[in-house]
């Protein structure tokens, strides 16, 4: 019995010894690394801030999304793991044999089922107290109107950062700042809350107002939409913008995407267009050199010219008119889009006021929109220009430009010769109300007098009037000023007659300070007649007939005034 | 001997009241996440004490000579059950082991009837061949037979702590009883080897004990309750966390308010709670022996030896298995882990012990006793 009495004693001391060992023992070390693995952190997704247009219409916007998660070893041991999956797989529409397979990791204590899930779909799995399924909550970028401004909005990727358009270029403002939690994890993972040190709530990212107008943006792309199918064209894009403010009321490139779907697009349909395609202007391109010429008193609007009858040799070279012609005032070169007439026009001043007027116009450098991507074009220095680019970049050749770029020389034609940077933000809001930054216009240059901006107003006007290139592009009861524009494309060092880009910008009503201007430009259309006036005229006029509509422009042309036959409104300048 | 008696019952009472509060702390979380009341298990505690306090009552007032021809019926009948709980339907199977029997809305664990008879039917057996002890059959191999039904039912339970649990108490009992050491040695030899060689064939059982050897290495599975169970006295530390801050009892250690509550006691209480329970139980001890030391005849001493033997074995392999000293076994803790069947045997063998002190020798009668054996050894 002592025997067995002192066993027992000892087994108890030696107990009691292990017991001080275990708890104040040299433990530190091993105390410090239970308390690290103990410790919850947890970073609470902060909303990224909204994309609206410019009436408030919500272009993108996150939703509270949640995603679904096991713990497979947990869901092995409730005992019927194949129920679970299986109730799983119904309720989130997936493969119940890859549920299964997720599953079935028995050492696993972590598998998504599936990420972003709607809020309503995860209370139903909830409801169904399925062991060892959980939740995490996420923020998810939704674009309600899938593919409309695609290029201008861009997208957020998965991590929710900005990748494309606004959202990457304002992604500093629309990202949030992220919440923190600290606290303490129990066994399986989950927080405990009567733990909890440290929760600061997220913070919204700012919300940014576009000057896209959502409803002139859907009109456009319709537009451009019928264009490309009418045409077989490869692409389409254009841009509606105040002359005044230079705010960009619409801008559309397509083939585009749907932005919810944005990883399945190609480079292609992520290109925008508009301000990311570099082309050769072709006619359209006149403008600003024969603006730059009455600008600088060099020739008046019925100096005449001879147009050579559509062939004329310049330095042992041929250059070419689409319809031959004769003797044309400077007024009818523009209205005939005259190559032989633009170049002879050009050629009466040096290069280096040609230069001048075409940096002013702002021909090389990117127009300052705030929008990722935009190219600068192409014009090359004067110094290695040779004794032939005059009389090419007359008529647009030799120089590459952005749809943008020209719709803003047009712009600082039609206003006044005031160059004003084209801007697609208006507002940007944070998430208490504060507005952080409004947009305003910003004068860059003025590269024409306002004598020869209004002598240029009529001249343009001329384009869409009877035996004009645009009438396709007049407008009912408006005066739309504008031009047409055909350029081949350079394929292999050699002009293609086959792949064209035909253009037509414009302005209207052409007297009105409130006017907007429009430019489109269509890619390789194919069928007979490939000009601007032909493929874009009708567009523009398409768009810009619903425009003015929309924006509840007053028409400036009594309807039958505009069938009687006008005096040549340039003379009574 | 009064005072042995105020002294176990103070501790006893002690030890339950520790119980049911460090089980209040325990099981909050876990009664409240799965039946959404945190005083779930308390409830059902105190039922268990209630019923274990009027059959410790009824026990100390039973003489416990009574129990003699009890012996044998009481032993048949925990065989039954035994029996019963292995009839799939019958009994309750609650992770791969089935060890209660359901009746309405109580649960019944026969193995713990089994710790209770099997303590009497082996006094009775080597009081009853008190002469025959020494030798192999009446000493050794008819017990220790008797003693294999037991063991054997337990065993294929599957519940290998309270198969060990009554194999050396039962073995104890047979060395006071009087058998010869040689005999005893040989059988448990022999019975450790039979036992590993089941455990060998036990994936499970297997696992456990190399994780007992090396927990690093199972961290994540087999030896997650044993390293938590580490980490719960670690983080203790010397004052303990507090009363109720726990934080190993939400889901590190699933078994936080049965087997593992010594864990949590160190936790929160700190080096002062668990040396202080520790403390009781070496108590508890300690009036047992002193109380079977004293009790009137050969019954007596031995039932009085196996009752403090069960109870301190369990409380001394149930802490071993929290600290980490011995390999993983599901033995409650007595008195404080939560299982009325588990409870009420406990106080059942305390009252026992009770009735012994009641009849026990005084310490007069005693030093009489002593002058006519010192007379009779003179002669």
């Amino acid at each position: 019995m002592d025997l067995v009495a002192g066993l027992l004693l000892i087994a108890l001391m030696a107990l009691a010894a292990r017991i001080v060992q275990l708890h104040v023992g040299p433990n530190d070390s091993l105390r410090r690394r239970i308390d690290q693995t103990r410790r919850y952190e947890d970073r609470l997704p902060e909303p990224r801030g909204r994309i609206l247009d410019r009436h408030g219409n919500i272009l993108a916007i996150d939703l509270a999304m949640r995603n679904v998660i096991a713990d497979p070893s947990e869901v092995l041991a409730s005992g019927n793991p194949r129920f679970i999956g299986l109730q799983l797989a119904r309720v989130l529409q997936l493969d119940p044999a890859m549920v299964m397979a997720r599953l079935n990791r028995p050492n696993r204590r972590f598998e998504y089922i599936q990420q972003r899930v709607p809020d309503e779909t995860a209370d139903l799995i909830r409801r169904m107290q399925l062991r060892g399924v959980s939740f995490d909550e996420v923020s998810a970028r939704h674009y309600p109107q899938g593919p409309l401004a695609c290029h201008v909005i861009g997208f957020a990727n998965l991590e929710n950062v900005g990748s494309a358009g606004i959202e990457q270029r304002f992604h500093t403002y629309l990202r949030g700042q992220p919440g923190l939690r600290v606290s303490e994890k129990d066994g399986r993972r989950r927080e405990i809350f009567d733990r909890r040190v440290l929760d600061i709530p997220p913070q919204r990212g700012a919300d940014i107002y576009l000057t896209i107008d959502q409803n002139l943006q859907y009109m456009v792309e319709k537009a451009l939409e019928s264009a490309i199918a009418e045409h077989q064209a490869k692409g389409a894009w254009a841009v509606v913008q105040r002359v005044r403010t230079g705010e960009i009321l619409a801008m559309a490139s397509l083939p585009g995407f749907d932005l919810n779907e944005y990883r399945s697009a190609d480079d292609l349909q992520k290109l925008n267009r508009a301000i990311g395609y570099v082309y050769e202007p072709g006619s359209t391109f006149k403008v600003a050199t024969i603006a730059a010429a009455l600008n600088e008193h060099r020739v008046t609007p019925d100096q005449v010219f001879d147009c050579e009858n559509g062939c004329w040799f310049f330095k042992g070279r041929p250059l070419r008119d689409y319809h031959p012609n004769g003797l044309l005032s400077v007024a009818d070169v523009l209205k005939k889009s005259s190559n032989i007439g633009a170049a002879k026009i050009t050629l009466t001043m040096e290069e280096k006021t040609v230069e001048r007027y075409l940096r002013a116009f702002g021909y090389g450098a990117p127009t300052g929109v705030e929008l990722p991507g935009e190219e600068g074009g192409i014009l090359a220095d004067r110094s290695q220009w040779t004794s032939l680019s005059l009389s090419r970049i007359a008529m647009g050749h030799e120089v590459g430009v952005t749809a943008l770029q020209m719709l803003n020389m047009l712009c600082a034609v039609a206003n006044d010769g005031m160059r004003v940077r084209p801007t697609i933000i208006r507002r940007l809001v944070d998430a208490e109300g504060h507005t952080l930054m409004e947009s305003k216009p910003e004068f860059v240059a003025q590269p024409i007098r306002s004598e020869t901006s209004a002598l240029m107003r009529k001249l343009l006007a001329r384009v869409t009037e009877e035996g004009g290139t645009g009438t396709r592009a007049a407008v009912e009861g408006y005066t739309v000023a504008g031009k047409t524009g055909t350029a081949e494309k350079a394929i292999n060092g050699s002009y293609s007659s086959r792949a064209n880009v035909s253009s037509f910008m414009g302005f209207l009503p052409a007297e009105d300070p409130d006017r907007i201007a429009i430019m489109v430009v269509v890619d390789e259309p194919q069928g007979a007649f490939r000009t601007g006036g032909v493929v874009a005229g009708p567009v523009f006029r398409e768009i810009a007939r619903q425009a003015v509509r929309y924006l509840d422009i007053p028409p400036d042309v009594p309807v039958e005034a505009g069938v009687e036959n006008k005096p040549e409104p340039w003379r009574s300048l | 001997m009064y005072r042995t008696m105020v002294i176990l019952i103070g501790i006893v009472l002690i030890l339950v009241t520790v119980g049911i509060v460090m089980l209040a702390s325990t099981s909050s979380v876990q009664g409240g996440t799965q039946y959404h009341d945190p005083l779930f298990f308390v409830k059902r505690q105190a039922v268990g004490l209630v019923v274990g306090a009027f059959i410790a009552l009824f026990a100390a007032r039973l003489d416990y000579h009574y129990w003699r021809p009890l012996a044998i019926p009481l032993a048949l009948a925990s065989l039954v059950l035994l029996v019963l709980v292995l009839i799939p339907g019958v009994g309750q199977t609650v992770k791969g082991s089935s060890r209660w029997l359901r009746m309405g809305p109580a649960t019944f664990q026969p193995s713990e009837l089994a710790k209770f008879s099997s303590v009497i039917l082996i006094s009775w057996w080597m009081s009853r061949f008190q002469l025959h002890a020494r030798e192999l059959r009446m000493g050794l191999v008819y017990p220790l037979a008797l003693l294999g039904l037991f063991l054997g039912l337990v065993f294929i339970e599957p519940d290998f702590g309270t198969t060990m649990l009554l194999a050396m108490v039962g073995m104890l009992l047979l060395f006071l009883g009087g058998s010869r050491v040689g005999y005893l040695a040989v059988a448990g030899v022999g019975g450790a080897t039979l036992f590993s060689l089941a455990i060998l064939h036990d994936p499970v059982r297997l696992r456990r004990i190399t994780a007992f050897l090396d927990p690093e290495q199972y961290a994540r599975k087999e030896a997650f309750q044993l390293l938590n169970a580490i980490y719960a006295f670690v983080v203790g530390g010397g004052r303990g966390v507090g009363f109720g801050q726990s934080l190993q009892k939400h889901f590190y250690l699933p078994e936080a308010h049965t087997d593992f509550i010594f864990a949590i006691i160190g936790e929160e209480l700190g080096m002062k709670g668990s040396l202080g329970v520790l403390a009781l139980f070496l108590g508890l001890f300690l009036c047992g022996l002193y109380i079977s030391y004293r009790a009137p005849d050969r019954f007596g001493q031995l039932l009085g030896c196996g009752c403090t033997l069960m109870l301190s074995l369990q409380a001394l392999i149930n802490m071993g298995v929290v600290t980490g000293s011995l390999p993983t076994k599901g033995l409650p803790l007595p008195f404080i882990s939560f299982g009325g069947s588990s409870l009420v045997a406990s106080m059942a063998l305390v009252g026992v012990l009770l009735n012994l002190a009641r009849q026990a020798i005084s310490e007069e009668d005693e030093r009489d006793a002593r002058c006519i054996r010192d007379a009779a050894r003179r002669i």
